[in-house]
């Protein structure tokens, strides 16, 4: 147990820099999601802090220690890997006592351990079992094993339900979070999906070209995102944006008058982006006209891609909507719910 | 109908490899069986392929008209000495051009590569020297130190370097988050994953080592000292001419070994095989 604090982490390959100065604070116990889009970083600062990548510049600490020279065997952490990394000439059993063993821990207290922890994650009938002998459900669990036995201070996780199809990862998303209510162990997990950082997180750090965009509460990230991008990424499907002017008749946009909150009457005359999320159209009588492109009913609600003057846009309605493609409807956006953001920057303006 | 035109498909192709096999098994079959004809049945014409009279005593004068036992012991501990040094030398050589980034290391491999590309004739006589010198000629000493530091341990190399490579970094990163250090990360993941690739590092060291006959002859003049290839040449009569049935009878048993290797070594590769990739 233990909490992990970055401070202005940097870390070049010669003279490109990949992660340019990452402040980060994480509480002991916390669940934390490193989320990002492919080449953001996320690998590399989580490499960082298991000491498999050395440290350009800054400080990384676990448990109020430095450990920026340290190897990894010695910042008691535990990682499980993206391709599981079970070693392939040992049994299941094995491999989870393996780093126990190697520290010279007692044959009675590796097995108390291992059969922990394989009880934990319903592994006890595979202890005999070779690698390749299993699913890739089962791989993943004993590849978390692996890490649990050690009861190491810090989890570290790389996308480890990438290899795993839809179905099951939704079951594992679940046994991990559940696994970490259960153990409490300080926790940082990389993934570039954002449902999966949603559901899991305590915390999420959007990262996006080596530096961090934002910090929150995976709701707060979805109400008050701090910028466009992280806007458009979090949240699915994602966030519409529109181009255009603020007025007092409203968002100017190409084709289109869309209505404004009372908040943005400071704004007058700007030019800026108009966020609206695809869940925060409403159809209403006395909304703005919107020529429907594709209808896609899911069941429980309907997803239907639409322009709204010259620009395309997703909305997803709760009522089934039977129209054909070229109909007009008519949609209201959630003034509560809108976003306005910068046109240079995509900083929020409210 | 589909079936049957596969069986007959097989029947063909078991034909082909029959038909294929011949001109490998038949010097084999021809040196078993000539090594208990009598001297004349050999050029027999037409020959037989099977013998008519059988002559038992060439087995006997294998090993009276040379220290055959000890020539084999020889060529056995000496081949089981370079299998052992080569194997130990060319996976930690070939881990470390795999894995350690030292300075110069590619061009460095690449000077090693080049030792594969002179012949063992050009070496011999600067080798012979040496050895002089170091007062080594007659001893196994030389059959054995340069095939562990020269080009057969050069190709063992290059085959374990190329199996290293491939071999999963993830795999090492767990194990030194684990707690390993870089050497039994070697001993205890790398090195027992690279069976198949050590498996045909042994069996073509050995059949190497086994099969030497340039270097015995250099390096080596008195008889009891001789391994298995050059022993082979001395079954002759007065007049220098090769006492065929009796040399053969030497050749069969000196094929022996080769042909254990090759069981015992095959069936470690199959397991070998098996155990490796990380997906399985
Ligand atoms: N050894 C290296 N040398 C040079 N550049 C590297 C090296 N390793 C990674 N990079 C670069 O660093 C950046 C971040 O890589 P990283 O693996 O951390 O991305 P990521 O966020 O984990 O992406 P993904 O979601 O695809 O796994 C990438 O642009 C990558 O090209
Ligand atoms: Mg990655």
């Amino acid at each position: 147990m233990a909490e992990v604090t970055l401070s202005k982490v940097r870390k070049s390959y010669g003279a490109v820099d990949i992660i340019h100065g990452v402040d980060l604070d994480i509480s002991d116990g916390e669940f934390v999601v490193l989320v990002g889009p492919s080449g953001c970083g996320k690998s590399t600062l989580l490499r960082m802090i298991a000491g498999l990548e050395i440290i350009t510049g800054g400080d990384i600490r676990i448990g109020g220690r430095v450990v920026n020279d340290l190897d990894p065997k010695d910042r008691d952490i535990a990682m499980v890997f993206q391709n599981y990394a079970l070693y392939p000439h040992m049994t299941v059993g094995t491999n989870m006592g393996f780093s126990l063993e190697h520290r010279g821990a007692s044959k009675a207290q590796i097995a108390e351990r291992v059969n922990w922890a394989a009880d934990i994650l319903g592994l006890s009938h595979l202890l005999e079992r070779y690698p390749r002998q299993l699913s890739g459900g089962q791989r993943q669990r004993v590849a978390m094993g692996r890490a649990i036995v050690r009861d190491p201070q810090v989890f570290l996780f790389d996308e480890p339900l990438s290899n795993l199809d839809a179905k099951l990862r939704v079951v594992m998303r679940g046994e991990i979070k559940t696994l970490h209510q259960k153990l409490k162990t300080t926790t940082i997990y990389v993934t570039h999906d954002q449902v999966e950082a949603m559901t899991m997180a305590d915390k999420i750090v959007v990262l996006n070209g080596g530096r961090v965009e934002q910090i929150g509460a995976p709701l707060d990230l979805y109400d008050q995102p701090a910028n466009r991008f992280v806007a458009g990424f979090i949240g699915s499907p994602a966030m519409n944006f529109l181009d255009g002017t603020i007025t007092s008749e409203g968002f100017i946009a190409p084709g289109i008058v869309l209505p404004l909150p009372e908040a943005a009457h400071g704004f007058h005359g700007r030019k800026a982006v108009y966020g609206i999320r695809p869940e925060h159209f409403t159809l209403h009588d006395s909304g703005v006209p919107a020529e429907i492109v594709l209808v896609e009913p899911m069941g429980s609600e309907t997803q239907v891609t639409m322009k709204l003057g010259e620009t395309q846009v997703i909305g997803v309605f709760r009522e089934r909507v039977a129209l054909l493609s070229g109909a007009t409807i008519r949609v209201r956006p959630d003034l509560a719910s809108l976003h306005l953001f910068s046109n240079n920057g995509g900083q929020r303006l409210i | 109908m589909k079936a049957e035109l596969s069986a007959r498909r097989q029947v063909f192709l078991y034909g082909l490899m029959c038909v294929l096999l011949i001109p490998f098994v038949f010097p084999t079959w021809w040196m078993v069986t000539s090594s208990v004809k009598p001297i004349s049945d050999i050029f027999a014409f037409p020959p037989h392929l099977v013998p008519q009279n059988y002559d038992w005593t060439t087995y006997r004068k294998v090993f009276e008209l040379q220290p055959f036992v000890r020539q084999y012991w020889n060529s056995a501990y000496i081949a089981a000495l370079v299998t052992i040094g080569t194997m130990i030398v060319s996976s930690m050589a070939g881990y470390a051009f795999a894995r350690i980034r030292f300075p110069f290391a590619n061009t460095i491999f690449m000077i090693v590569l080049l030792g594969l590309l002179i012949p063992a004739e050009v070496t011999i006589v600067p080798l012979f020297q040496m050895f002089l010198k170091a007062g080594m000629v007659n001893t196994h000493w030389p059959l054995i130190l340069v095939p562990i530091f020269g080009a057969p341990s050069v190709f063992a190399t290059f085959i374990m370097r190329q199996f290293f490579v491939t071999l999963p970094t993830e795999l090492e990163e767990a194990a030194r988050v684990d707690g390993l250090g870089r050497f039994t990360i070697f001993r205890k993941i790398a090195l027992p994953l690279a069976k198949p690739a050590l498996a045909s590092v042994a069996i073509f060291t050995f059949l190497h080592s086994w099969n030497l006959f340039l270097e015995p002859i250099v390096f080596l003049s008195s008889a009891d000292k001789f391994t298995l290839p050059q022993a082979l040449t001395q079954y002759t009569d007065a007049y220098g001419g090769p006492m065929w049935n009796i040399q053969l009878a030497a050749a069969t048993l000196t094929a022996l070994p080769v042909l254990m290797v090759f069981i015992i070594a095959q069936k470690h590769f199959v397991e070998g095989l098996a155990h490796t990739g990380l997906k399985g």
